[in-house]
């Protein structure tokens, strides 16, 4: 029975940190129907700028802001430099190509610079783990999936009821009316780079003190994050969340049943399954395709 | 592509390469240096693959090192644990690769080309962990190391016969490369790529399609793989990391996407060039990384594109001349026999709705619509703005689904059909704004239409069977016809999208008859064109309807359509309200109401009065 429940609890954990990564796609994506690719590294540069200003003596509550800040500006850049000039079109790949070859570089750069050790952020939440049903977890697990789901809440609310979140979304459905209207479009795509980014350092900040800080932590929470965000079908928040626990979870029972390389290619088979039954994604409405 | 190849023939090149290959050994100095030439074709085994993917049916993959670690393992585990020879290892190598390649493709080219990149990535890295942690079979991260070498039956080969079988599948698979990027295949898949909704109306199953792309390209590492097994007679994990599928995906870029040469030079540079970046020491992945941005940003058609349009730019300056089009339609024996339609199947009607509607959320864009359309008719939809016209002729072209209600072509329900399905069964279409391949040429689009009537399949165009040269032929004597139809025949070898927009929908019409369709339905066709231009269109169109095509017009021209349609349907608020001949249309006060909101006066005398 604890083990059920240590499963269900570390699964919930990691499947926030999906869902705010797939949230950061789904932003992005919603703007200008393409994506960073290598978002996983605005969570790495997250945690790595959080652990280094650490090290380097500077509070937490200093340090923490300065990375998302640091991350949101690094958002931007990505969508004026590198999507921008070159998402012309549907069936363009310039953007993927683009975003892949800034996220290898600055993996390479990390490594170099930071050093190929795994570092750990510490937490204050992380003290001594309390016992629910027979597992432990520490106070700062918790907070986790509670900061996913009150983001997304934030968001939903951001999203419906400010301005700048509605002119957001009318851009995400027709950009070139939302123009005609005086929205700024090429604002709200560096707008949502940067929110996605700021979500993506926020997420590795939180998953910091849990796993080993690295140049190549995003790598593999990036793209879990990018098939949770499709099988959820790329346009429903909610969906998205609801499928990042799920996968989480999922990948806790198999690892705890199995092993590691079976958790992948469990999670993995099941993604495309779900995408065979569902090739728009799980939550996603019925869209109709412009003739 | 294909002016490309007419310009420097390809039997010409071929020879290059196949020189090349033969005296490659007789130039290396030692056995390391025939070890490195190898390794280079296995890489252009690989980029070629991708080359079909990336450079054809625009899609990307991450994961190819994933599939290249399939080969090679296939061949590790069955030849060292089991004894499988050569073949029998190679081909379940092929097999397999062809296996997984149908499984990661299906499921995600159907929506979105991106969800391909990302679900090839996560494969990678799969078959990176399964790679570590199935001992029993994989060896775990030491990896299978006494993998035997080829032997055909004639004793083991040396290292100068693996070369020389290395070297001959090199060769036959740069061949097929050639083969199916010069093909229907290829044509198709760059048409894909360029306007998924136009390939569709043309009776091309996009999904298909991608995914026969991406499982060549999946065969092409497997069978790289496995020659990879073989030559090192060792496999471990780390020999398949992501960076190496970026470092394929480099290749294919940096030599030139699409372009027949492209992957073997990409390959070429790569395999040489990381021994010049040893000196970067830890930098290097940096390195790559930098020199991908580097070629998307300032040499993004590769460097073999790149030689190519500067060799294309001086060409063309010496021999710029000035097309012309002729007026249309252009009717000649050839394409009347081509079009005509032989009444023996009279049905009447030959195209009709029952009680079709189709919601959007809780609105209905057409609802309980009932419309015959008699053969060898022109038949006008019209409608104020918002009526439902487009959406019906979507409905009837498949590309909306009927929510209630059927849709019925020669008697057949086709609701529930996809739209290629329509296509082939008798009824195209245009588009309201025109839907052409825009970097291909006008032959090229109106062949694109004809994929249907192509007899030779894959293996036909592949290997070059002896039908394929004659039916090649054949299509294109048919497409020039068609192009002298509309009067384009001039402009044959011209870009699409250098086209004026009158000539553009002069295109999509002979593109759309190239299915030699029974109904024609045609979206606002003379929206944006000139009197003159409108007064050929009528032409056409009447020509058509003595051939025996039914034409469905949806058009705002309220002239146009009195002067040339046979019966007319008023569409307002998704619902017909009228149905007649022009006269009675124009005689209908529920008409007028809808138009002019009571005001009695009828749309001619409106259209006089302006």
């Amino acid at each position: 029975m604890s083990a059920y429940v240590q499963y269900l609890l570390s699964g919930m954990v990691i499947g926030a940190i999906y869902s705010m990564v797939a949230l950061g796609f789904y932003i992005m994506w919603s703007a200008v129907r393409a994506v960073n690719f290598a978002h996983g590294d605005t969570l790495m540069i997250g945690s790595v700028i959080a652990v280094a200003l650490m090290w380097s003596g500077a509070p937490l509550y200093i340090g923490i802001p300065i990375a998302i800040v640091i991350a949101a500006v690094f958002g931007v850049l990505i969508e004026r430099f590198a999507v921008r000039p070159l998402n012309d079109g549907p069936s363009s790949i310039g953007w993927m190509l683009s975003t892949i070859a800034i996220g290898l570089m600055i993996e390479a750069y990390v490594t170099i610079s930071f050093g190929s050790d795994p570092r750990s952020l510490p937490s204050p939440l992380m003290d001594t783990p309390i016992m629910i049903m027979g597992a432990g977890v520490f106070i700062h697990e918790l907070l986790v999936p509670v900061a996913a789901i009150a983001l997304l809440f934030a968001l939903d609310g951001f999203y419906k009821h400010t301005m700048l979140g509605r002119a957001m979304r009318a851009v995400a459905q027709n950009p070139m009316a939302a123009g005609l209207m005086g929205i700024d479009v090429r604002r709200m795509a560096s707008f949502s780079f940067a929110v996605a980014a700021a979500l993506g350092a926020l997420a590795g900040i939180l998953v910091a003190p849990i796993v080993q800080v690295s140049a190549t932590m995003g790598v593999i929470l990036g793209l879990k994050g990018f098939l949770v965000a499709i099988i959820a079908g790329m346009s429903n928040a909610r969906g998205i969340v609801i499928v990042g626990f799920a996968y989480g979870v999922l990948e806790r029972f198999v690892e705890g049943f199995g092993n590691t390389a079976l958790r992948e290619v469990v999670g993995f088979s099941v993604m495309i399954m779900l995408l065979l039954i569902f090739p728009k994604g799980i939550f996603s409405p019925k869209e109709v395709q412009k003739v | 592509m294909k002016s490309v190849a007419s310009r420097s023939p390809f039997p010409v090149t071929a020879a290059l390469v196949a020189a090349g290959l033969v005296l490659a050994p007789f130039i290396v100095e030692n056995s390391f240096q025939l070890r490195v030439v190898m390794l280079f074709l296995i890489y252009a085994l690989v980029a070629m693959g991708l080359n079909i993917l990336v450079g054809l049916a625009g899609l990307v993959s991450l994961g190819q090192a994933g599939l290249y670690a399939l080969g090679a393992y296939t061949v590790a585990v069955l030849s060292s644990n089991y004894g499988f020879g050569f073949l029998p290892a190679m081909l379940s190598a092929i097999a397999l690769t062809a296996i997984f390649g149908v499984a990661l493709a299906y499921p995600t080219v159907r929506v979105r080309g991106v969800y391909l990149a990302v679900v090839t990535i996560a494969f990678g890295l799969i078959v990176q962990n399964v790679a570590i942690d199935w001992r029993s079979v994989t060896g775990g991260t030491l990896g299978i190391s006494n993998i035997p070498r080829i032997d055909l039956g004639f004793g083991e080969l040396s290292n100068q016969g693996l070369y020389n079988v290395i070297a001959v599948v090199l060769f036959l698979a740069f061949l097929l490369h050639h083969n199916i990027m010069n093909s229907r295949f290829g044509r198709s898949m760059r048409a894909v790529s360029q306007s998924e909704i136009a390939a569709r109306s043309l009776g091309i199953d996009p999904t298909a399609r991608r995914v026969l792309a991406f499982v060549l390209s999946a065969v092409y590492a497997g069978v790289a793989g496995a020659l990879y097994a073989y030559l090192n007679r060792y496999v471990n994990p780390d020999t398949f990391s992501f960076a190496d599928s970026i470092r394929f995906l480099l290749m294919v870029i940096l030599g030139g996407s699409g372009t027949t040469l492209g992957p073997l030079v990409g390959a070429g540079v790569l395999t040489w060039l990381p021994n010049a970046l040893q000196a970067f020491g830890r930098w290097q992945l940096f390195a790559y990384g930098a020199l991908l941005a580097l070629v998307i940003f300032f040499l993004p058609k590769g460097i073999v594109g790149t030689l190519q349009h500067w060799g294309g730019l001086l060409r063309n300056r010496s021999s710029k001349r000035l097309r012309v089009a002729e007026a249309w339609p252009k009717p000649s024996d050839e394409a009347t026999t081509l079009l005509r339609i032989d009444r023996q199947r009279d049905v009447a009607p030959v195209l009709s709705t029952k009680q079709l509607t189709i919601r959007f959320g809780g609105l209905a864009a057409v609802s309980n619509v009932d419309i015959a359309v008699e053969r060898a008719t022109i038949h006008a939809i019209i409608g104020p703005n918002g009526a439902g016209k487009t959406t019906l002729l979507n409905a009837l072209s498949g590309f909306y689904k009927p929510t209630e209600g059927g849709v019925y072509l020669l008697d057949k329900e086709i609701g529930a059909q996809r739209s290629d399905h329509i296509a082939r069964s008798g009824l195209t279409r245009t588009f309201q704004n025109t839907e052409l391949f825009a970097d291909m040429t006008l032959e090229e689009n109106v062949l694109v239409a004809f994929d249907a009537r192509y007899r030779g399949g894959l293996m036909t165009a592949a290997v070059r069977l002896p039908g394929h040269f004659r039916e090649e032929g054949q299509m294109r004597a048919r497409a020039r016809m068609l192009l002298d139809y509309v009067g384009l025949g001039d402009y044959a070898d011209e870009v699409a999208k250098n086209l004026a927009f009158g000539h553009q929908r002069r295109l999509e019409i002979a593109r759309a008859l190239a299915l030699s369709p029974e109904v024609l339905l045609l979206d606002e066709p003379a929206a944006g064109l000139t009197h003159a231009e409108i007064d050929d269109l009528v032409a056409l169109i009447r020509h058509l309807k003595s051939l025996g095509i039914t034409v469905v017009l949806v058009e705002h021209h309220v002239d146009m359509v009195m002067n040339v349609s046979d019966m007319v349907t008023v569409l307002e608020y998704g619902q017909v309200i009228a149905n007649g001949t022009p006269q009675e249309i124009q005689d209908d006060p529920r008409v007028i109401e809808a138009y002019f909101g009571g005001s009695g006066v009828t749309p001619l005398e409106e259209e006089a009065r302006t």
